[in-house]
C-alpha cells in the first residue's frame, strides 16, 4: 500500500491524521450500505440489515474469507443449537441472550482447539484478529432475533444474502485495484448518496416480484375453477 | 404471450416498492398506523363505531399479572395473541380443554399444559413476536365459532376474509383458509390457503398457497381444491355468505381507522356474524396471486374518485372490479319466486313452439330441478339428456377418448383449448366445460336445452353430468338463476 500514488485530496487527509487503513475502512461503510440498499430495492434481498452486513464485510477483510466463513458457520450452528436448548426453559430475555453468548464462546473455543489439532484446512487460525472474531460472533444476535419471528428458510435466506454482500465487501477491500481506485476517488461517496437518493424514489417491481407474481403476469384469460 | 402483453401485465401489479411509496406512506398517517398495529386500541375504536370484534377475556400486561392469572375463569376454547404481533406470529388457538386438568388442545391435536402456555405468554410479554423488540401485551380472546359453510373448507382454526379498501372502495378480497400446516392460523406465511373473491358477487375464484419447497420464500402454487380435509372440495365458486354486509363493514373500518389504504381481516361467526379481527396498515401483496389480478391498476382507477358514501363505494367496487356483475342485485322487485326444488319442463331436442301448438306428440318431460348457485353453469343428468334426443351426441363424446380426469383445472382448460374444435363438429355440442365431479376434475360437453321454468320458456346451456349421487336430474346454476328469487321455505 505504501507504494500507492494518491490523489491530492486523499494525500491531504493522510497528511492530516487519517491513516490510510482507517480511510479504506471508512469508505467501505457507505459502499456496503449502498450494496444493501441496491440489492433490497432492485432485487428484493432481505439481509439482516445494514449494520451486520458492514461489520461482517469488514471482519472478513481482517480474517480472510476462508476463516471468516468458517467462523460464521460455527457461530450460526452454535446459535441454532443453544436456541433450541434454551427455548425449553423459562427465563428472562436478556439472560437468555447472555447464556447464548456463553455457550457460543465455549463452542468457538472448542472449534479453535479442534482446528489447532486437526488443521481442517484452517491452519494458523490463532493468528487472526480477535476483534474480528468477536464481530462475527455478534451475528448470532441478529440471526436469532429473525429466526424467532420468521421461518428457518426465511432466516437462512437472509443470512446467505448478508454473507453474499459481506463477501463482495471483502472482495472490494482486498483487491488492491478496487480499493486503490476508491481511495483515489473519494468523491464517489457523493455518487453513492445520489444513487441512494434516486433509489429512495424507485417504485418499480423488484426483480424477485417477477417470480412472486409469475402466475399473474403469465395468466391466460381462462375462467377459474369449475363451471 | 408477446413481450408487450407481458410488460402490460407487469404494469398492473403492485410491488412492495410502490405499495410503500404511493399508498402506505401518503395515505396512512403515523397515528393511524400505530392504531392498526395495536389490536387492543383497534378493538376500542371499532367497537365505538358499531363494528363487532372478538370478545376479550383477559389482557395481560406484566409478569405479575401473569402470576395472578385465574386459570379457572378461562373458557374451553380461546385464542392467545400478542397485541402488536405481525404475520400470525405468536398466535395460539385452543379449541378444547382436558377435563379436570389445566391442559388445552390445539388444532394439531396436541395438548398444551399450563406451564407451556405460561412460557408462551411470557415470550409475548418480552416482545418476541412483536414488531421491533419492544415489550408487548398478551391478549386472551374469544375463539370464533366458525360459520358452517366456511368450516367445511378449513382445517380447524378460523378462516377469515381479507379485504383491501382504498378511498372507501373495497378494491380486492380473498378468503384465507387454515390448513394442517398453518396450525389453525389463516396467514399466508403460516401456510394457509388463499382464495380470491370476486368483489362484485362474493364468489371465490382462484386459489393458491405458499410453495414451501421453493428456495425463494415468496412464491406460490395455484391449487384447485382443499388439500388436507377428509373430503376435499373445489375452492372456486363458493358464495361467501352476507357478502354485502362484509363489504360494508370493511369500508366502515377504513373510515373509522383513518387509514387511507388498509387490509381488513373479517371472520364469520356462526352466531354473531361478521367480526373484525384486525386492521393492517401494510397489507401483503399475495392477494394479487389469489385473484390472478393486479392491484396497481385497481388502486389507480379508484385514486382521486369522489366517493360520496359507503354504499357508493361498494357500488363502484362492484361495477369496476366485479367479474360478472349480476344485475339481479339492483332490482329485487319484479323477480319471479322459485322454490329451491322447482318442477320444470324439459323439452325434447326436436321440440319447437309450433309443434307444441299442434299438440301432436308430447315432446317434453316434467322434472325436478335443484337451484344451486354454487355452480355457474346448469347441469343435466346424462340419462335424461339421452331421452330428450341428445343420445347420438353423448355417444359421439364418449367415443372421443377424453381423459377420465385431470390433475388441475388448468390442465383441463389446456385440454379444452386444444381439442374443443373436434367436439363442436357434433351439431349439438356447443363447447366443453371443466367440472369437479365425484372428487375428480373432469371435462364434459355442453348443450343448448329448452326448459320452461316459472311459466317462462328459456334456452339455456347445460352440461352433461354423470355424477353418481345426483339427487335431481337437473341443477340450475347461478348463470340461469339470475333474476329469480329462490325461496328456501317453499318446496312445490
Amino acid at each position: 500500500m505504501e507504494l500507492l500514488t494518491l490523489s491530492e485530496a486523499t494525500n491531504w487527509m493522510v497528511d492530516n491524521g487519517i491513516s490510510l487503513q482507517m480511510l479504506e475502512i471508512l469508505i467501505m461503510i457507505p459502499v456496503i450500505a449502498t450494496l444493501v440498499s441496491i440489492t433490497r430495492y432492485l432485487i428484493g434481498f432481505k439481509t439482516f440489515g445494514i449494520y451486520p452486513t458492514i461489520i461482517l464485510g469488514i471482519s472478513y477483510s481482517f480474517t480472510g474469507l476462508r476463516y471468516g466463513l468458517a467462523i460464521t458457520m460455527i457461530v450460526i450452528f452454535a446459535s441454532l443449537l443453544t436456541h433450541k436448548v434454551l427455548s425449553k426453559i423459562r427465563m428472562h430475555y436478556i439472560t437468555r441472550i447472555a447464556v447464548n453468548y456463553c455457550l457460543l464462546v465455549i463452542f468457538l473455543s472448542g472449534a479453535l482447539l479442534l482446528i489447532n489439532k486437526f488443521g481442517l484446512g484452517l491452519e494458523n487460525i490463532e493468528n487472526i484478529n480477535p476483534l474480528a472474531v468477536v464481530s462475527i460472533a455478534a451475528l448470532s444476535d441478529f440471526f436469532i432475533k429473525i429466526y424467532v419471528k420468521k421461518s428457518f428458510k426465511n432466516t437462512f435466506r437472509s443470512l446467505l444474502e448478508t454473507i453474499l454482500i459481506a463477501t463482495i465487501g471483502w472482495l472490494i477491500i482486498t483487491r488492491d485495484v478496487i480499493s486503490e481506485f476508491l481511495l483515489n476517488n473519494i468523491w464517489l461517496i457523493l455518487l453513492l448518496i445520489a444513487i441512494n437518493l434516486s433509489l429512495g424514489q424507485f417504485k418499480g417491481l423488484r426483480f424477485i416480484d417477477n417470480f412472486r407474481f409469475k402466475s399473474v403476469i403469465k395468466k391466460k384469460d381462462d375462467k377459474p375453477g369449475q363451471e | 404471450m408477446t413481450n408487450q402483453d407481458k410488460s402490460k401485465k407487469q404494469d398492473e401489479i403492485l410491488g412492495l416498492n410502490r405499495r410503500n411509496q404511493e399508498y402506505v406512506r401518503p395515505y396512512n398517517p403515523p397515528s393511524a398506523k400505530s392504531l392498526a398495529d395495536d389490536k387492543i386500541r383497534t378493538k376500542k375504536v371499532l367497537t365505538k363505531n358499531g363494528i363487532n370484534t372478538p370478545e376479550v377475556y383477559k389482557i395481560i400486561r406484566s409478569k405479575q399479572q401473569l402470576n395472578h392469572l385465574d386459570w379457572d375463569s378461562l373458557p374451553k376454547s380461546f385464542v392467545i395473541k400478542p397485541n402488536k404481533g405481525t404475520g400470525g406470529n405468536g398466535i395460539l388457538v385452543f379449541y378444547g380443554k382436558r377435563k379436570g386438568l389445566y391442559e388445552w388442545i390445539r388444532p394439531n391435536g396436541k395438548y398444551m399444559n399450563q406451564k407451556d402456555i405460561l412460557l408462551h405468554l411470557e415470550n409475548i410479554l418480552e416482545g418476541r413476536y412483536s414488531m421491533g423488540d419492544r415489550k408487548d401485551v398478551a391478549i386472551i380472546e374469544e375463539r370464533i365459532q366458525n360459520d358452517p359453510l366456511l368450516k367445511k373448507y378449513s382445517y380447524k382454526g378460523v378462516p377469515d376474509i381479507r379485504i383491501i379498501v382504498f378511498n372507501r372502495v373495497p378494491v380486492m378480497a380473498m378468503l384465507r383458509l387454515p390448513t394442517k400446516r398453518s396450525d389453525g392460523k389463516a396467514n399466508l406465511h403460516a401456510g394457509a390457503i388463499c382464495t380470491g373473491i370476486d368483489v362484485g358477487t362474493g364468489i371465490t375464484t382462484y386459489s393458491m398457497m405458499g410453495n414451501y419447497k421453493s428456495p425463494l420464500s415468496d412464491t406460490y402454487d395455484l391449487i384447485d381444491t382443499t388439500l388436507d380435509l377428509k373430503e376435499n372440495l373445489p375452492l372456486s365458486g363458493v358464495q361467501i355468505p352476507n357478502w354485502d354486509d362484509i363489504l360494508e363493514i370493511a369500508v366502515k373500518c377504513q373510515e373509522s381507522s383513518r387509514l387511507g389504504y388498509v387490509g381488513v381481516d373479517i371472520a364469520l361467526d356462526a352466531e354473531k356474524g361478521p367480526m373484525v379481527f384486525e386492521l393492517n396498515a401494510r397489507p401483503g401483496l399475495g392477494i394479487q396471486v389469489a385473484n390472478q389480478a393486479g392491484l396497481r391498476w385497481r388502486l389507480e382507477r379508484v385514486r382521486g374518485l369522489k366517493v360520496k358514501s359507503l354504499k357508493h363505494g361498494i357500488r363502484l367496487a362492484k361495477e369496476l372490479f366485479g367479474g360478472e356483475v349480476e344485475e339481479s342485485i339492483e332490482a329485487i322487485s319484479g323477480r319471479q319466486v322459485v322454490s329451491i326444488v322447482e318442477k320444470i319442463k324439459v323439452y325434447h331436442k326436436d321440440w319447437s313452439p309450433e309443434k307444441e301448438k299442434r299438440k301432436k306428440d308430447k315432446l317434453y318431460e316434467i322434472q325436478n330441478a335443484f337451484m344451486d348457485t354454487g355452480f355457474k353453469t346448469s347441469r343435466i343428468d346424462k340419462g335424461l339428456l339421452n331421452r330428450i334426443g341428445y343420445d347420438k351426441s353423448n355417444t359421439f363424446f364418449d367415443n372421443k377418448d377424453v381423459p377420465s380426469s385431470f390433475e388441475t383445472f388448468s390442465d383441463a382448460q389446456t385440454y379444452i383449448d386444444e381439442n374443443e374444435k373436434e367436439f363442436t363438429e357434433d351439431e349439438n355440442i356447443l363447447r366443453l366445460a371443466k367440472i369437479f365431479e365425484d372428487g375428480k376434475i373432469r371435462v364434459r360437453p355442453v348443450f343448448d336445452v329448452n326448459i320452461k321454468i316459472s311459466k317462462e320458456i328459456k334456452n339455456i346451456e347445460m352440461l352433461a353430468s354423470t355424477r353418481k349421487e345426483m339427487t335431481y336430474p337437473i341443477v340450475i346454476g347461478r348463470k340461469d338463476s339470475k333474476g329469480y328469487l329462490i325461496d328456501t321455505t317453499k318446496t312445490f
